[in-house]
């Protein structure tokens, strides 16, 4: 992370973009050895990967160490658009997408992902040979960003306008925001990032990478003061002393803008989740996206430090998380529910409705995330989740925990990093079994902030903890332990790992 | 140096009726661009790695379509990765029958499958036939001293 202000990773920036460094995902072994001649005749320094798990380990040991990556949309281990998910949460390198397929949806689902272009296979030479473009684009990006995060901060504080929220994106819902819960937000950030402006406006934005440990510090922030606080809090209780309040600020846009992604992927791909309470973990093909996302939203409840936002809805119940697809889910079976967030959160929201039956896909799979980031996940699943709404209005509609100002539910867990401590908890009172339910699901996971709502505590989580158990979760995904193995569907260490990841 | 001119010009003119015959396209071209010195046999390499795969692909689908229930999404991800790395190295004729399977895969075709993968196969196996017939050619270029000639 030590990039100059020009933000060029690279150690070679005086010759850029020579010496490009590429990681290239392909479990075609004939494409991989192709691809690798093509990117190393275009001067770039080319690394392979055969599987997406392995590319994950990579990127995420030499966390600097990349500055583009390439991935086959089609791999055995792990769904291209997943790895591509979290390669940007985690990482936030520039990743493209190559698939022999070209159909108009698959494209789409990669932009929605977040790829940054999108190859056709037989892929020729000088398509590869720009793309340093997208490595450049994205670092002029972040500066910009950086900056125009503190403008806007600063025209927020200056004039409490709320519009600042979809400005920056950390307006995701979709309009079920009340006004009074905007003003909230923005009063809050008045409090807490006036003073912080004047000084950091002038400094220029040097590039920061996000390391594990750092983001899941960042987690643990947000858990406990909630999106909603700001940045300037946040940074605060990281108690980072080099980091600012702008490194802070875009992190967590971002992170937000993640986390609606994931909601929303997850309700498309989840709505048509299975019917019946057996999740079928590997039914998925695309469940990829799914499971993830209720994780995110469980899980997020149960961070909800601000109180106990908690996804879950004792009433409904999220039964069976309808892990459609994920297998990476199902497979992840968190051994135990993760008490210690619902716990210490004191689900306070009951959901009406949740369905988090979507969530179990999305569970711990992901999350390992220290703080259970399982944006990426989250993205995925989402979709579905983002009909939450949250009772006491704390959670709006998709994705956007709307009300909550900081709609991003704060992923960390607890502690133990054990990802979405989505104590699913549901009540078995509700409604919901399964996860078919999770159509229905009005909450979104990002709701969960509860800071506004702090009204209902459910405490659900303590009591749903087990109750989970007991629900007939066949995704065993929604409890999350802390120690929980995933599975090694997604390779994700739950143990906080770095970023995002699980 | 006649012969050499001689083998040169048969192996422009062989190569020139894959292209036209559909049996080879441009990717096959830009593999051979991408062979250097630092890289002698790139291409020979990476067309053995196809082959194998090939055959394993192969075999992958021939036992799917066995089975008594057939599963198509099996079937269809076993010839979607067969077009994938078949487009990897021009295989321009093999990768389209695979395309026409996956159709068929789509319909839960079996029949559809079945007769698809009778002609993939057939395809590939011409394809390999003639490509090995290439290399043979390069090679005695090479051995009779000459270079091999770069077909645009």
């Amino acid at each position: 992370m030590t990039e100059g202000l020009h933000g060029f990773s690279s150690p070679r920036a005086d010759v850029f973009p020579a010496g490009l460094r590429v990681l290239v995902v392909d479990d075609d072994p004939t494409w991989l050895k192709i691809l690798e001649k093509m990117l190393k005749k275009c001067s770039y320094e080319v690394t392979t990967c055969g599987l997406a798990i392995e590319a994950l380990d990579l990127l995420r040991e030499r966390k600097d160490g990349f500055d583009i990556v390439i991935s086959d949309v089609n791999m055995p281990d792990m769904d291209g658009f997943k790895l591509l998910e979290h390669v940007g949460l985690e990482m936030d390198l520039p990743v493209i997408m190559m698939s022999v397929d070209g159909e108009t949806s698959r494209v789409m689902r990669g932009v929605q992902h977040g790829a940054c272009d999108y190859l056709l296979k037989p892929i020729r030479m000088k398509e590869l040979r720009n793309i340093w473009q997208h490595v450049y684009r994205k670092k002029i990006h972040e500066v910009k960003d950086s900056e125009s995060h503190e403008g806007l901060e600063e025209i927020l504080m200056m004039r409490n306008v709320s519009e600042q929220q979809s400005d920056d994106g950390y307006l995701f819902c979709g309009g079920d925001m009340t006004p009074g819960s905007r003003k909230r937000k923005d009063s809050e950030h008045n409090k807490y990032e006036e003073k912080d402006f004047a000084d950091h406006s002038s400094v220029k934005k040097a590039r920061v990478v996000w390391t594990v440990d750092l983001h899941q510090k960042f987690v643990k922030a947000v858990n406990l003061i909630g999106f909603e606080i700001g940045p300037k809090k946040i940074l605060d209780l990281m108690n980072v002393p080099w980091l600012t309040r702008e490194n802070v600020a875009s992190h967590l846009q971002k992170y937000r803008l993640y986390l609606t992604r994931l909601q929303k992927d997850d309700l498309k791909t989840s709505s048509s989740g299975p019917k019946h309470p057996d999740i079928n973990p590997r039914d998925a093909t695309d469940k990829g996206s799914e499971p993830i996302k209720i994780q995110q939203n469980e899980a997020v409840s149960s961070h909800r430090t601000t109180n106990n936002l908690i996804i879950q809805n004792p009433k409904s119940t999220i039964h069976e998380v309808d892990i459609k697809g994920n297998a990476a889910l199902q497979t992840i079976k968190p051994k135990k529910i993760i008490t210690g967030y619902a716990a210490k959160t004191g689900i306070s929201h009951p959901f009406e409705s949740t369905h988090y039956s979507q969530f179990n896909s999305v569970l711990p799979t992901q999350y390992s995330w220290g703080g259970g980031f399982k944006e990426i996940q989250f993205k995925q699943e989402n979709n579905n989740h983002s009909q939450f709404q949250v009772h006491n209005g704390c959670f709006t509609g998709l994705g956007l925990p709307a009300q909550q100002t900081t709609s991003i539910p704060s992923f960390q867990p607890p502690d133990p990093v054990i990802g979405p401590t989505w104590t699913l908890k549901q009540d078995p009172c509700t409604e919901q079994t399964s996860i078919n339910t999770i159509n229905n699901m009005e909450r979104s996971p990002f709701l969960l902030q509860g800071q506004h709502c702090s009204s209902t505590t459910v405490d659900h989580q303590n009591k749903g903890v087990t109750e989970f158990n007991e629900q007939e979760f066949t995704n065993d995904a929604l409890k999350f332990d802390y120690d929980y193995e995933y599975p090694d569907l997604w390779e994700y260490p739950v143990v906080g790992q770095g970023l995002f990841i699980v | 140096m006649s012969s050499v001119l001689q083998l040169q010009r048969q192996f422009i003119d062989y190569t020139t009726s894959l292209h036209n015959e559909g049996y080879l396209d441009n990717q096959f071209t830009e593999l051979q661009k991408l062979q250097d010195e630092s890289n002698p046999d790139f291409v020979t390499e990476v067309v053995s790695m196809y082959f194998e795969d090939s055959d394993k692909l192969l075999n992958n689908l021939t036992t799917a379509l066995q089975q008594r229930n057939v599963d198509y999404k099996q079937v269809d991800a076993h010839a979607h990765q067969f077009k994938g790395s078949s487009s990897s190295i021009g295989a321009k004729r093999v990768t389209n029958v695979c395309a026409h399977f996956k159709g068929f895969c789509e319909a839960k075709n079996l029949d559809g499958c079945l007769r698809c993968l009778q002609q993939v196969k057939q395809e590939y196996i011409f394809f390999r036939n003639k490509l090995e017939a290439l290399f043979r050619l390069e090679q005695q270029i090479l051995q009779a001293g000459g270079s091999v000639p770069m077909v645009e």
